[in-house]
């Protein structure tokens, strides 16, 4: 029954990232603002980081930080470095969406994806 | 040479980023073409490399640690590019086209400012990095860096309708990008390593692991999402039809068809030794193939924007280079390899047209042009001679691909497929054939079907004088018809190599082991390229000629086809949320594809 | 699609997941017991040979430095286009505050300004700190990168417009970001002028646990701290310029 509880209580990550992911989705293809879609965008990004995360994570150890300690057990550095460049990276890119959000909004005057399709008013 | 070969792996992708970071910091203090000139000089020093790598490596692939890290034990903890001759040729094949778009482009953009040519310099220098890259995480930065870069120069010319093209480009790719590191993280847990090598030791030691599967499949959807391929094609018309002419050269040329390489890398350098991948690969991604092959097909019939139509045209033929890919065997993968080249090169030259159009003619659309191409009529040969290849005209390195997957095709496999690919080829031909007809010569002053479909007013700037835009379209099309012999040998060959991968010796374990090539044997000859590109000329003829038809055979087509197409127009809406629908639709097929294995 | 039927097939197409989803989280490997190679291997390797403490910069700028080469140009990348869609139809006026049409321009609060004065450069210099200290504590270039181009804002709260602008200047920016980013890949072909691999460390990598250890990663921290910092600051300066009116010098539509 414990061993059980704890197998179900180990999934827990990975169904955070799904349902991150689905509901990141969801919020896009229902999403009437562009500012909020983009937020979604920035939901879906946090599942993929919660995912690598999870993946380099171990129990009772400590981070890969030698400074105060003689190097010992500790997590994955790895998946630390990859999403810590992504994040800022990601970061960077939503910029460069507002941007384009932004000019769009001032040529035509609304944000509704409905609305804004190419070619077709 | 030994020693100095060893040296070129790191210089077409570092290269040209150190070039465009100086342009960058110093690009407006230089005076006003000579950061064509540097941008142009960096793509020809790629280009140089990248073929003396492609020559140099047939008997063995060179393996290249960054920062010194060579792989302890068969562990691997730096970053590897393995070069050899796929890879390589196509890195070539990519600066060669840049090289001709920064001549197309040379004085559009008028700015002091040289960031035009810092983001094609990037653009370039991802997705030669694709190519050579044998890390996984290394694949998907070179992917993201041609991503944003490609996100960076769409949204350029900052009309309105560039800016909600760009939007809908940049929302589908963004998705498909987490999508790939969603994948990435899932093998990651399950084999603990990133280089293909280590990777592909560890999907052999789990062949039937789901995690893995899952893991190829998410990482498949976003190479598939760039790819174009259906159900994740529809951001492709709507970038194409407003990115600046010269970028939509590079995007329908290589970006697209590099997507489709990332699948042929995972396929065999990594998932080579998992049963339910190959059987995703020979089922799934065969039916998407066929599919975009027929659906790409049938929407550049109904474009009147002569961009969206090329657009179309694209997703169909890309269509074909999955069907390549997907038949999992020597011939398909040699003739995929050989068709993408050709494809690139003939696609670029089309879009190389488009923007002369634009530029002389002052607009984009075919009904509004009809007649007026008169003035450039040296781009409409090439434009017609375009055409013809595209439908399967039996010269040149295209013609030599589709025989070799043709043959694949041909050795006992569904009919439909079969069927799906020449139908492609017919309709899109024919499409690039009847544009030819309507601006050049006049024709068709009835519209059919293309009349209904999106279109705007554009132009481009046309300070360029029409021979300098000529040059690199015909180079590029004179290109695709040289050396199809020799291209075929080059690409079974390649597709040996590709289809062998030498984990081994790339971890350090074992000795060199050069792949097994059987020996090369020409292809029959067919009578189906002739075939299909009859069957284009007709349909082009009828497209043009169809109000002179008598009426009743107007109104049965109306009654039979009339619903289908559209169907088809009403799901291509342009709404962004439709297609992260369709998205997450297509996923659903892999893991429904799964559970039926 | 009407949003309903988007729904509805979302709906579906999620259900069809489902079965797949528990299927492969049932045989994930056990969280955060599973086996971890490659990052044991760097821990155990890391402090001896490359005479660092903090294992998640020697992974960024030494075992796998060659991603954040590409990494670093992409930011370049995003930062350069939303520079070109912003900058490029606006033009550029240093002199002009904000005035947007229908809102009163109130005078900045004294409390603001004084807090903002103290907090800024203090967090710019926390910021330089973060930078400094990459291989030894948490830290490097593009953590500080970021809190050194938040400290500018936070400038702009205490100097105002006028102030903050005469320091922000474009091209000034422009060219930290792209010296940044250049510093990085010319550390790649140093190592190759030494007759080693591309971006190998062949620098005296210094004692474990002093400031200026590491060797070559320190100039690759460098160059990252660098172009995050401009880039960031080029983000934050062409979002704020959006809030100026355009005026008569604007041009309306750039062809590029």
């Amino acid at each position: 029954m414990m061993a059980m509880l704890e197998r179900v209580q180990s999934l827990l990550p990975w169904a955070v990232a799904a349902w991150l992911l689905g509901i990141g989705l969801y919020a896009i293809l229902t999403s009437r603002h562009y500012v909020h879609l983009i937020g979604c965008l920035s939901v879906v990004q946090a599942s993929t980081y919660v995912l690598l995360l999870a993946a380099g994570y171990r129990h009772n150890a400590r981070a890969p930080i030698f400074y105060t300690h003689a190097p010992s057990v500790a997590v994955d550095p790895v998946v630390q470095a990859l999403v810590l460049t992504d994040i800022v990276i990601g970061a960077t890119v939503t910029a460069l969406l507002l941007a384009l959000v932004l000019q769009l909004h001032k040529r035509r005057g609304t944000l509704d994806p409905e609305k804004l399709r190419p070619m077709r008013s | 040479m030994n020693a100095s070969l060893a040296l070129l792996p790191p210089l077409p992708v570092a290269g040209p980023l150190a070039v465009a970071g100086l342009l960058l910091v110093f690009g407006h203090m230089l005076p006003r073409r000579v950061p064509d000139a540097i941008a142009i000089l960096a793509a020809i020093a790629a280009g140089v490399v990248c073929v003396l790598m492609a020559t140099h490596t047939v008997q063995a692939p060179l393996t290249y640690w960054f920062g010194g890290w060579t792989p302890r034990h068969g562990l691997p903890i730096g970053i590897a590019f393995v070069v050899y001759p796929p890879g390589a040729w196509l890195g070539a094949f990519i600066a060669l086209l840049f090289v001709a778009t920064l001549l197309f482009a040379w004085g559009y953009y008028d700015e002091v400012q040289a960031h035009f040519h810092v983001l094609m310099l990037l653009f370039m220098t991802g997705m030669i990095g694709f190519c050579l890259t044998h890390d996984l995480f290394n694949l998907f930065v070179w992917f993201e860096l041609m991503s944003v870069s490609a996100f960076a120069l769409t949204g350029y010319a900052l009309r309105t309708d560039a800016l909600e093209g760009a939007l809908n480009f940049t929302v589908i790719n963004t998705i498909g990008s987490y999508l790939i590191l969603g994948g990435l993280g899932l093998i990651y847990i399950e084999v603990g390593a990133l280089d293909f090598s280590a990777l592909a030791h560890g999907v052999n030691a789990m062949p039937g692991s789901p995690v893995i599967a899952a893991s190829f499949a998410l990482m498949a959807s976003g190479l598939l999402i760039k790819g174009a391929q259906v159900p994740f094609h529809f951001w492709l018309a709507d970038a194409h039809a407003v990115a600046p002419s010269p970028v939509s050269v590079i995007f329908s040329g290589a970006m697209v068809s590099i997507g489709l390489y990332g699948i042929v890398i995972l396929t065999w350098s990594v998932f080579g030794g998992s049963p339910p991948v190959q059987h995703l690969v020979h089922t799934l991604l065969l039916g998407l193939g066929a599919a975009s092959a027929a659906v790409g097909g049938v929407m550049a019939l109904m474009q009147r924007h002569i961009k969206r139509l090329l657009a179309f045209s694209t997703i169909s033929h890309a269509g074909i280079l999955l069907v390549g890919v997907a038949l999992l065997d020597r011939d398909g993968l040699s003739g995929m390899l050989v068709y993408l080249i050709g494809h690139g090169l003939v696609k670029g030259a089309l879009f190389m047209i488009a923007g002369i159009m634009l530029a002389t003619l002052g607009g984009i659309d075919e009904i509004g042009l009809r007649g007026k191409g008169r003035p450039i009529w040296p781009a409409g040969l090439v434009m017609g001679f375009a055409g013809l290849m595209l439908a399967g005209l039996p010269i040149g390195l295209m013609d030599t691909g589709m025989e070799r997957i043709g043959l694949a095709l041909r050795s006992g496999h569904e009919l439909i497929v079969r069927f799906a690919v020449v139908m492609g080829m017919v309709c899109t031909g024919a499409a690039v054939l009847r544009v030819t007809g309507r601006v050049f010569l006049g024709w068709g002053s009835v519209a059919g079907e293309e009349e209904r479909s999106p279109t705007n007013a554009e132009r481009e700037k046309a300070d360029r004088p029409l021979w300098l835009m000529l040059v690199p379209t015909t180079l590029l099309v004179g290109l695709s018809l040289l050396g199809s012999h020799d291209a075929d040998r080059i690409g079974w060959r390649a597709a040996s190599v590709l289809m062998q991968p030498d984990h081994d010796a790339v971890l350090g374990l074992a000795g060199p082991h050069p792949a097994s090539i059987p020996a090369w044997t020409k292809v029959p000859g067919s009578w189906l390229p002739w075939l299909a590109t009859m069957l284009a000329l007709g349909l082009a003829v009828l497209e043009l000629t169809w109000h002179k038809l008598p009426r009743r055979v107007g109104t049965s087509y109306d009654r039979a086809i009339g619903p289908v197409l559209a169907v088809l127009r009403a799901v291509h809406s342009g709404s962004v949320g439709d297609y992260v629908t369709w998205v997450v639709v297509g996923l659903a097929a892999m893991g429904v594809t799964f559970a039926l294995i | 699609m009407t949003p309903r039927v988007r729904i509805a097939v979302f709906a579906l197409a999620v259900l069809c997941l489902l079965p797949a989803f528990a299927h492969v989280a049932w045989h994930m490997p056990p969280f955060g017991a599973h086996p971890l190679p490659y990052g044991d291997a760097i821990n155990a390797a890391g402090t001896r040979e490359r005479h660092v403490t903090n294992m998640i910069s020697a992974v960024n700028f030494d075992y796998r430095g060659f991603d954040t080469l590409g990494e670093e140009f992409m930011l370049l990348c995003a930062v350069t286009g939303t520079s070109i869609l912003l900058r490029g139809n606006r033009g550029e006026r240093v002199d002009a505050p904000q005035q947007v049409p229908g809102r009163p321009i109130r005078d900045r609060s004294d409390g603001v300004v004084l807090i903002a004065r103290l907090i800024g450069p203090v967090t710019i210099l926390f910021g330089l700190y973060v930078i400094l200290h990459a291989m030894t504590t948490p830290g490097g270039g593009f953590q500080g990168g970021v809190i050194v181009a938040s400290g500018t804002l936070l400038v702009f709260l205490g100097e105002g417009y006028r102030g903050w602008r005469r320091l922000m200047r474009s091209k000034l920016l422009d060219g930290c970001e792209g010296l940044g980013a250049t510093l990085y890949a010319l550390c790649g072909f140093a190592s190759m002028l030494a007759g080693l691999p591309f971006l190998q460390n062949m620098l005296p990598l210094g004692e474990v646990k002093d400031l200026f250890s590491g060797g070559l990663m320190l100039l690759e921290n460098l160059g990252v701290g660098m172009a995050v910092a401009g880039g960031f600051a080029v983000l934050f300066l062409e979002f704020l310029e959006e809030t100026r009116v355009a005026s008569d010098g604007d041009e309306e539509e750039s062809g590029g």
